[in-house]
């Protein structure tokens, strides 16, 4: 009580900071923020797929795709085999980090960013070459709207590399636990974002 | 934990006693009171009955909360100047139970009625003994088509004939709107897309008002249309004197609508 | 001057704005030139020159004011300025209006913030009450009348009951669990700041061609994809009030899992953590929800897609389904906090440790469960799949139950205690138990599909609102506002008041709302400009009480802005309660603690021997550690 009143009256911050806070979970909170991120990314992507249940089955339109559109399968396919590799260059940074690798590290980085923009980029290119638009059909809106949404998301999930290279090129980061979450984290946001494609693909493209 | 024998020591009967007394007065002055307004189809009383029963239910919840309420308030109220503490009791399992299974109960009933009383009111009558009415709706007006007689237009008037149930199949031309006449208790949205059915037996001869309950623009609240409840000869007689036919371009939804309608009004029906 | 733009905050912020602002209006412009379409797109939908700015801007401002500059330092590498805690504390008014990290600042930014939206959304019910006073039309025509209740009930919801218990839990929240602060102090910030831009572009959108939007709080496609500009204002507004709270959500689920002080176990957090505990699971899974489909909203009438244009393969349905399964769980994101704030107060008004508190945390967690499963009881008559009804019903009501277990948890508290009711807080909190079982019940009548059928979209409905939401959370509002006021502002306020406030708002919600349901069950819809001749008695009786309902809340402005500068200095611990943002000084110390208080029993151990929650900096350590808490033994 006393000591608590004493240190009131404001003005004191710069005589000392803010006691540590107790760890009262194993998790770190970098962690545990970037899972419960994740979870609500989750139910927006949920919002569309609700959207797309809805457009889909319960309007049931007499074919889908409808005519005489369709959708590039295989060019999509290749797609996905690009992004879920990312998932492998990403696991391997991170794996070097830990072992103290630095330059594993930034070949991971490197490839796994080189790995999306390719994604993206094939993407962006499909949607020039798909034949129709997001305002043909609540199919269109549907397509352009999941993928989009997705194709958003790996853009995310490019900046949080490009931070990430940078700062490994500028030597951060370091086999410790702690000193490696800037890489970790967005490892984990990338890991979500292609286990959302594969989601994603499956649904709007084969089923 | 000297819990359980403290609250033996509250007048459990006497404040029980209270509850239902309290109940029984709540429920003398509200019951008698018609609530809902006129009742001018088959579903009122019955949706009215379940509104009452749920009167008297909700009556001994709220007298229950007040009577546990007042008497701690009259009872345990701290004397001026008195700065001790309560007794420190953690809870009571006994009581736990008890006001997590009584609700239970109360809710399932409730839940059970409330299904038997929407099976009842949903209940059509054999294929071909209902009349069926294509209905329209658009910003910020009411039309109506009938069978036979290649489908009959009204537009802003709506009859149909006593004691005959009533398949209002609904369109919405625009945006949503709602298909209400308070004396009959049904209500149903009007959707883009979609037709929505809605099931009436009027069996009360009068006028009344069709209501549009779903905002649907700055007429919304003038959305109104004249409904007509007369004995069948009447209404026949209504429906030959109707010189306009549906537009051609809802024939094709009309149509559909009352396939399973005799076309002529005559045949089925009571 | 340029050293001031060169520096966060408010110049800055503007530039920042000005200059985003800018960029998308010229971007606009520019595509739309090359691609030789009209400069100007005007058709009311559309408007992208506006739009596009309208989402830059609030960004360029957060940019400009500071709120990403460590994020940005830091993402590059750079050497991220040294943490000189000089955002962090207040020391002057000042410190108020800039971009500060102090969990107890962005407490009060938040509460100021959003009761002054309070009174503008309040003013905008006086409005309604004044033209629905007597049927015709008294004081505007009824275009303007649908915005009108459109931009009350969004302010009341998106920016004043939502956030504000955000903020009251801000403050008190890391002081009860013994942290230093939240876990993401900027994210705090951000979140925070955030909000006025919503309760901007919400307000705002009167400015716009065609007037504020009107399509109603829910905004039902396709009234509103069809609506005129003020609607995009409303689909973006809703964006950032999301984010916002998404983001504290977030924020309170890591403090509370990772900052909790030693010993402070689950079951010895007090209510308000579990309830806030709870909240932030809603907001996390369930806001989303409604960011997607205002989206989608926003996508057809900006991009015309066909997500609700029934003619070209939408589904208008499905506007209703995704956005109740986020605006269901909102109505208890709206509540919960609440039932928190109301343990907190009775059983320190009652003395007595609250009755059943396990039963109580675990009756939360029940409602969050449930209210995942109740969102088509808002659609009985919306033509959906009707087999979905009797379901919805059903878990509906169960909903009953979870709630019923607090209100007669709270009572059993009551009783074996001492029961002040000098503290207009505790007023509220006895009150609030009445009238939200009111709201509740009327709420289960709904839940009833027979019932709903004929209420639905009636004043009955209106009446169910204002029970739950001013009778309910509202009035929880008053009581935590008033029971945290000292520690907040370190000063008293005036109980004399307070109970005139209390009274005045008690006798003014029931004498609004509850005539409403009976005119709603006699046969007036909701959302009506004008009303049949025989409501008119009924809304004038209406209309008056609401004005005085109103007067009511200008008495308990007068009183918190006079206490906060003049009223007398308040100690540690006025209301002699355990938890431990009360063992600190009122108003706490600038980091809370010297070191962190040690917990070593339950939050409501009243009248228990030589029971104590928790071991303060500098208190000897008498009590051992660890010492087996009661709490919740039955
Ligand atoms: C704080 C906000 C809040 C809260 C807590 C609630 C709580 C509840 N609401 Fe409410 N509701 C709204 C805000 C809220 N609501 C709003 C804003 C709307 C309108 C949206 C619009 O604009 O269209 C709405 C609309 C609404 C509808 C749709 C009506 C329609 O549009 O046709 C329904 C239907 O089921 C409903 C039901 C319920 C139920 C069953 C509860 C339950 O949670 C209540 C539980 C509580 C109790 C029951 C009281 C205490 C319990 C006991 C004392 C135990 C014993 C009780 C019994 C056995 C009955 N609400
Ligand atoms: C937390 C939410 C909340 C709160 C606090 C309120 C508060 C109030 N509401 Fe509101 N309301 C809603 C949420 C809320 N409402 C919602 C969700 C709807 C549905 C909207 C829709 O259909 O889409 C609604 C709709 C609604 C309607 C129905 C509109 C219609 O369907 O046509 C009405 C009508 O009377 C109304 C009235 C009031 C009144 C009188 C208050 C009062 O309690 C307000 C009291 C506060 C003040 C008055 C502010 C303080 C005083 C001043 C600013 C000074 C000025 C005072 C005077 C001039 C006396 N509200
Ligand atoms: Cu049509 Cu309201
Ligand atoms: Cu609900």
């Amino acid at each position: 009580m006393e000591s608590a009143t004493v240190a009131a009256g404001h003005g004191h911050a710069d005589h000392h900071g803010p006691p540590e806070a107790h760890e009262s979970s194993r998790m770190d909170r970098q962690t545990l923020g970037i899972l419960l991120f994740i979870v609500s990314e989750v139910m927006l992507f949920g919002a569309f797929f609700a959207s797309y249940f809805f457009l889909r089955v319960v309007v049931d339109p007499p074919s889908w795709p409808p005519e005489p559109y369709e959708l590039p399968v295989a060019v999509a396919g290749i797609n996905t085999a690009i992004l879920v590799s990312s998932s492998f260059t990403i696991h391997y940074a991170l794996e070097s980090v830990r072992r103290g690798n630095h330059a594993g590290l930034k070949l991971g980085l490197v490839a796994t960013w080189l790995l999306g923009a390719t994604f993206l980029f094939i993407q962006v290119n499909e949607y020039a070459h798909i034949g129709f638009s997001a305002r043909d059909l609540g199919f269109g809106s549907i397509f352009y709207s999941l993928t989009g949404l997705h194709g958003a998301h790996v853009f995310v999930g490019l900046m949080l590399l490009t931070f990430a290279t940078i700062r490994a090129f500028r030597g951060h980061f370091g086999p410790a636990a702690k000193d490696h979450l800037g890489v970790e984290v967005p490892g984990i946001y990338w890991h979500f974002v292609d286990i959302m494609w594969i989601i994603v693909y499956v649904t709007v493209y084969i089923l | 934990m000297p819990a359980a024998p403290m609250y033996g020591r509250l007048p459990i009967v006497k404040m029980l006693l209270v509850t239902v007394a309290l109940t029984a007065v709540i429920s003398a002055v509200m019951v008698p009171i018609n609530w809902d307004g006129q009742q001018a189809s088959t579903a009122a009383p019955k949706i009215d009955h379940l509104l009452n029963v749920m009167i008297v239910l909700s009556a001994f919840v709220f007298s229950l909360v007040m009577v546990m309420l007042f008497y701690a308030l009259w009872k345990f109220k701290a004397k001026p100047g008195d700065e001790s503490d309560g007794e420190p009791i953690h809870g009571n399992t006994r009581l736990e139970i008890a006001w997590t299974l009584i609700p239970t109960v109360i809710v399932l009933f409730a839940g059970g009625y409330s299904w038997k009383v929407l099976d009842d009111i949903e209940e059509p009558v054999p294929e071909g003994q209902q009349l069926t009415v294509a209905v329209f709706s658009q910003q910020f007006a009411w039309s109506f088509a009938y069978p036979g007689k290649n489908y009959a237009w009204s537009e802003g008037e709506l009859h149909v004939p006593v004691d005959r149930q009533v398949h209002f199949k609904m369109h919405a031309l625009d945006v949503i709107h709602s298909f209400w006449v308070p004396e009959w208790r049904i209500k149903k949205d009007n959707v883009p897309g979609i037709t929505t059915t809605a099931i009436v037996t009027p069996d009360r001869v009068g006028t009344y008002q069709l209501v549009c309950t779903e905002l649907c623009g700055f007429g919304h609240s003038t959305m109104r249309a004249k409904v007509v409840v007369e004995p069948r000869d009447e209404f026949e007689e209504w429906v030959e004197g109707l010189d306009q036919e549906a537009p051609e371009a809802l024939m094709e939804a009309v149509e559909l609508d009352s396939a399973t309608n005799p076309p002529a009004l005559g045949a089925g029906g009571a | 001057m340029v050293a001031a733009l060169k520096r966060p905050g408010w110049w800055r912020g503007l530039l920042g704005a000005v200059a985003f602002g800018a960029f998308g209006f010229g971007l606009v412009i520019a595509l739309r030139a090359i691609s030789d379409l009209p400069i100007y797109q005007t058709e009311q939908t559309g408007y992208p020159h506006i739009v596009v700015p309208a989402v830059l801007a609030p960004l360029g401002f957060l940019a400009g004011f500071g709120c990403f500059d460590y994020w940005l330092r830091w993402a590059v590498g750079a050497p991220t300025i040294p943490e000189d805690h000089s955002q962090h504390g207040a020391t002057s008014w000042k410190d108020y209006f800039r971009f500060n990290t102090d969990h107890k600042v962005i407490g009060i930014q938040y509460v100021v913030t959003t009761f002054f939206f309070f009174f503008v959304g309040g003013l905008l019910a006086m409005l309604i009450r004044a033209e629905l006073a007597q049927p015709g039309a008294q004081i505007v025509e009824a275009s303007t009348f649908n915005g009108l209740f459109s931009t009350h009930a969004v302010l009341m919801i998106f920016v004043f009951v939502i956030p504000v218990f955000a903020g009251l839990a801000n403050y008190v929240l890391p002081l009860m669990i013994g942290a230093p602060d939240m876990a993401f102090p900027r994210l705090n910030a951000l979140s925070f700041w955030m909000l006025p831009l919503a309760g901007i572009l919400f307000i705002a959108s009167y400015l716009a061609p065609g007037g504020a939007f009107d399509a109603g709080w829910t905004g039902y496609a396709p009234l509103s994809t069809g609506a005129p500009l003020g609607q995009s204002f409303f689909n973006l507004g809703v964006q950032f009030a999301g984010a916002s709270s998404i983001a504290t959500a977030l924020n309170f689920l890591v403090t509370i899992i990772t900052m909790r002080a030693p010993g402070m176990t689950f079951w010895r957090m007090p209510l308000l953590v579990w309830a806030n505990l709870s909240t932030s699971l809603l907001v996390v899974a369930a806001t989303p929800f409604i960011a997607g489909v205002q989206f989608m909203v926003l996508f057809d009438r900006a991009l015309h897609t066909n997500f609700f244009d029934a003619a070209a393969g939408g589904d208008v349905v499905s506007y209703q389904h995704i956005f109740w399964f986020y605006s269901h769980p909102a109505v208890y994101i709206m509540m919960l906090p609440g039932f928190g704030i109301i343990s907190e107060v009775i059983s320190t008004h009652a003395r007595k440790p609250i009755f059943g508190y396990r039963l109580m945390a675990l009756a939360l967690i029940g409602i969050v469960v449930l209210s995942y499963s109740v969102w088509a009881h808002h659609m009985f008559v919306a033509g959906m799949f009707s087999w979905l009804r009797v379901p919805m019903m059903i878990t509906t009501l169960l909903i009953a139950v979870p709630t019923g277990i607090k209100i007669f948890s709270w009572l059993g508290t009551l009783y074996f205690g001492k029961i002040h009711t000098y503290s207009t807080a505790m007023l509220f909190a006895l009150a609030f138990i009445v009238t939200f079982t009111i709201g509740g019940i009327s709420g289960v009548m709904l839940g009833m599909v027979p019932i709903d059928i004929h209420v639905s979209d009636t004043y009955f409905i209106v009446a169910h609102i204002h029970f739950v939401l001013f009778g309910g959370s509202v009035f929880t509002i008053f009581a935590g506002v008033y029971h945290w006021f000292p520690k907040m502002t370190g000063r008293m306020y005036d109980e004399k008041l307070g109970r005139v406030h209390f009274w005045g708002t008690l006798v003014g919600t029931w004498g609004t709302f509850v005539p409403m349901h009976w005119v709603g069950m006699d046969g007036m819809p909701r959302r009506v400009a004008d009303y049949a001749e025989q409501f008119g008695n009924w809304n004038l009786l209406i209309s008056v009480f609401a004005f005085m309902l109103g007067a009511a809340q200008l008495v308990f402005l007068y009183n918190m802005i006079v206490s906060w500068r003049f009223g007398p200095k308040a100690e540690g611990n006025p209301w002699r309660a355990n938890s431990i943002e009360w063992q600190v000084s009122s108003p706490p110390p600038i980091f809370n603690f010297d070191e962190i208080p040690r917990v070593v029993g339950g939050p409501y151990e009243f009248g228990v021997p030589g029971a104590k929650h928790a071991i303060m900096p500098g208190e000897g350590a008498e009590v051992p550690a660890g010492e087996k808490s009661v709490v919740g033994s039955t």
